[in-house]
């Protein structure tokens, strides 16, 4: 059974169709890819499977449930997290804070615990910050950076602060929005590397979207290519690079 | 600064406001607000720095006291020999008024030196701390009412608003939801109570009951508002609450003339039995009148405890320990709010919307939980305003209602407890306490010693009715808003986070200034 199906998902704006009609799999334990050229309807694909936005058509399906429509919070209730391509921490929140606030789909402290604080609760409370200094640890930000504000951080340490904020949730399958923008290329290796250890350790599938070809090629099990808000190509990478159609699509059409 | 600058800094900005109350209030007020200052001074003068050892906090606490008495002195001298002639009193004598000085003087001394041993007991510190500014609360009425400085009335305004000021801080400063109408909430909490313990629909139930009900109602409110916002932020929302919080008086001004229509008044009157209150909420033979309109609704049933019996008007000290309470019971219930689950979900939607929905988060749920327990605590201020004063008006909760609360907030520091509560004591205080007197001894002042020595009959009729401190009370609370903008925009103890955002902009054009 597939992770996640998507079938003909559209979305439009007015009189502009951002994603047209885009079929997608993802198996369990993947990692996959989106490629794309700008403006390519990857990040409003993005979207409407974490339930930012709401599809014009189509459907999403979790693990055989329809989701599609779903509100944001549920979908991180059932297991989905993301980042964000332009990176949207809480700035004036620590580290640790920022983290706790991803987890908040799994405390269960509703208003009556909170002003009783009863034991459960506190317990709760301690154990959730317990995880979150390990998954600072994790992410490889070190328990010094917990109390530090999100927007004092570095620009890769914010990266490295918002994938282990989604991993807090403890997501099934992790969307990361052009992880690596911004990075220079001993960054990237160090993120990529991170990215195969997040899965292995974990268990997790992870979709990304990608612009750097030597990220896209190293990680991924399987890729798909979208250009004008179409699904032009899909398989493995080494398929996908042969293809004609994604050649054209980045490096234009050959003299005839 | 060092600590010694620190701790004269604080003996001296308090110092001024001693003096100050000194030479307006005289008698024993120097001896009080020593008291009162000398606590606040310690504090300050302690307050950032690591103070290791009581030694050194009663080094501090007593420096600063002792800067603080030197101005209450002074300014007993001065009021003592030279005010008091000169507003028409007889004078107190150089003796007396150097004996009243120093009482103060030492009293200040003696506060500052308590309350900075306190601050140096290391892990114990804050509880010392809390369990001294608790007995200072308590305490105060008493020593009031020895002092004869009859301030105690003024502090149960100050208190009320202080319950309003909290909870908005939790609208405001936690959610970022500004809410323009908050005195709507007030009104509502008091009507409630209006309607269950007054003659006007022969309900008179208990008070310790009407107030929770008034709270609960007042939440409600706060969802019914808050359900058609949610989608709007910023501006918007200001005008949608501005809105609500002009209507919500209107409607109780004008619930004077109910009628049903007759046939379906008297089927439901004998469906229910026909009570009385429910034939007459009907429009039976008359029209009904809910909220008495312009008069409002007088009287209200007012609490009662056994062995003190019922609260009586004049009496103070009953109503001052229940706001007490009520205060300090809601700043725990929020300090706990800020400090969980809910409080960081409150934060996450003020700093980014969109996020906080993807990491898991309600929007809808969590913005009417800040709602509605910003409501609560305006409902528990509302019933108790309604009783203390036994009449509510609906001109008691229009526009400038909601303005002086939301700048209680803003000038404190928004989000942070002790910051909104000071605020509320110091627009409070000066608006309540401070201004009339002021107006008082001014004109005592014009009418025995200036205007006797103005020739010009022009003049002195001009001096005598325009130097009035009352009328000028909006323009100089203008003027202190807009100083703080400039000079303090973060509020007086800002929270951390919210000082942050203020000042991010400014570290970065100073940080390229400086790297050009």
């Amino acid at each position: 059974m597939p992770l996640l199906e998507i079938h003909r998902l559209t979305k439009r704006f007015g009189g502009l169709v951002a994603v047209k009609q885009v079929d997608f799999t993802l198996e369990k334990g993947w990692i996959a890819s989106l490629i794309g050229p700008n403006g390519a309807g990857k990040t409003t694909f993005f979207n409407m499977i974490t339930g930012l936005y709401p599809p014009t058509s189509g459907r999403v399906v979790l693990e055989n449930r329809d989701i599609t429509g779903a509100p944001p919070h549920q979908l991180t209730a059932l297991g989905i997290a993301r980042t964000f391509q332009n990176i949207r921490l809480f700035g004036n929140m620590t580290a640790l804070e920022n983290i706790l606030v991803g987890r908040h789909s799994r405390l269960q402290t509703g208003l009556i615990g909170t002003l009783l604080r009863f034991p459960a609760v506190q317990q709760e409370e301690r154990q959730a910050k317990q995880q979150a200094l390990h998954l600072l640890e994790f992410v490889g930000l070190g328990s010094r950076t917990a109390q530090e504000l999100a927007k004092n951080l570095s620009y890769g340490d914010q990266r490295r602060l918002e994938i282990a904020r989604a991993l807090a949730s403890e997501p099934k399958l992790l969307l990361l929005d052009e992880p690596t923008a911004g990075m220079n290329p001993n960054e990237t290796a160090a993120l990529t590397r991170f990215i195969q250890r997040i899965r292995a350790e974990l268990q997790l599938t992870i979709l990304l979207i990608e612009h750097d070809m030597k990220v896209v090629m190293g990680i991924s099990d399987f890729v798909g290519v979208m250009e004008y808000g179409s699904k032009i190509a899909e398989g493995t990478p080494a398929a996908v690079q042969a293809d004609s159609r994604v050649i054209e699509a980045y490096l234009g059409k050959e003299a005839p | 600064m060092t600590q010694q600058g620190q701790a004269l800094k604080s003996g001296n900005i308090l110092g001024a406001i001693a003096a100050l109350t000194v030479l307006l209030f005289g008698g024993w007020s120097g001896a009080v607000i020593g008291w009162l200052l000398g606590t606040a001074a310690g504090l300050m003068a302690c307050q950032g720095k690591k103070v290791a050892t009581p030694k050194l906090g009663i080094r501090l606490g007593s420096k600063a006291g002792i800067a603080l008495g030197v101005w209450v002195l002074v300014a007993s001298l001065i009021q003592g020999v030279v005010l008091l002639p000169a507003t028409g009193q007889s004078s107190l004598g150089l003796i007396s008024a150097l004996i009243l000085g120093g009482i103060g003087w030492v009293v200040a001394i003696l506060a500052g030196w308590l309350t900075g041993a306190l601050q140096g007991l290391g892990p114990n510190r804050q509880r010392a701390t809390a369990a001294l500014l608790a007995l200072t609360l308590i305490a105060f009425p008493l020593v009031d009412r020895l002092a004869e400085t009859d301030w105690t009335a003024t502090v149960i305004q100050i208190l009320i608003f202080a319950l309003l000021a909290l909870g908005l801080n939790i609208v405001v400063g936690y959610a970022g939801l500004l809410d323009l109408g908050y005195a709507a909430f007030f009104a509502i909490g008091a009507y409630t109570t209006g309607f269950l313990s007054s003659p006007q629909i022969n309900l008179e139930w208990n008070f310790w009951l009407v107030i929770w009900i008034a709270a609960g109602v007042a939440a409600l409110a706060g969802v019914v508002l808050g359900a058609p916002t949610l989608r709007l932020r910023g501006d918007y929302l200001a005008i949608v609450t501005l809105g609500f919080g002009e209507i919500v008086p209107v409607v109780f001004r004008n619930l004077t003339d109910i009628r049903l229509y007759e046939p379906i008044s008297q089927i439901i009157a004998s469906l229910l039995g026909r009570p009385e209150w429910v034939i007459c909420l009907l429009g039976c033979d008359r029209p009904f009148n809910l909220t008495g309109g312009e008069a409002g609704i007088n009287p209200i049933g007012r609490p009662a405890l056994p062995f003190i019996g019922t609260f009586q008007a004049g009496q103070y000290l009953p109503w001052y320990y229940l706001i007490l309470c009520l205060v300090v019971f809601s700043a725990w219930i929020i300090s706990r709010l800020r400090d969980s689950r809910l409080g960081r979900a409150w934060t996450a939607i003020r700093e980014d919307e969109l996020a906080a929905s993807a990491m898991g988060i309600n929007l809808v749920q969590t913005k009417l939980l800040a709602f509605a327990m910003g409501a609560t605590f305006s409902g528990f201020a509302g019933a108790f305003y309604g009783a203390y004063i036994s009449a509510i008006f609906p001109s008691v909760f229009d526009f400038s209602v909601s303005v002086i609360i939301l700048c209680m907030v803003i000038l404190g520091g928004l989000g942070n407890i002790i910051g909104v509560l000071l605020g509320c004591v110091i627009i409070m205080a000066a608006d309540r306490l401070y201004l009339p007197q002021l107006a008082q001894v001014l004109k005592a002042l014009l009418n025995n010693t200036v205007l006797p020595n103005i020739s010009s009959p022009v003049l002195r009729d001009f001096l005598a009715t325009s130097v009035d401190p009352l009328q000028m009370r909006l323009f100089l609370f203008g003027l202190t808003l807009v100083v703080m903008m400039i000079v303090r925009p973060e509020g007086l103890v800002p929270d951390s986070q919210r000082q942050a955002e203020l000042y991010e902009s400014e570290d970065e054009s100073l940080a390229e200034a400086r790297s050009q």
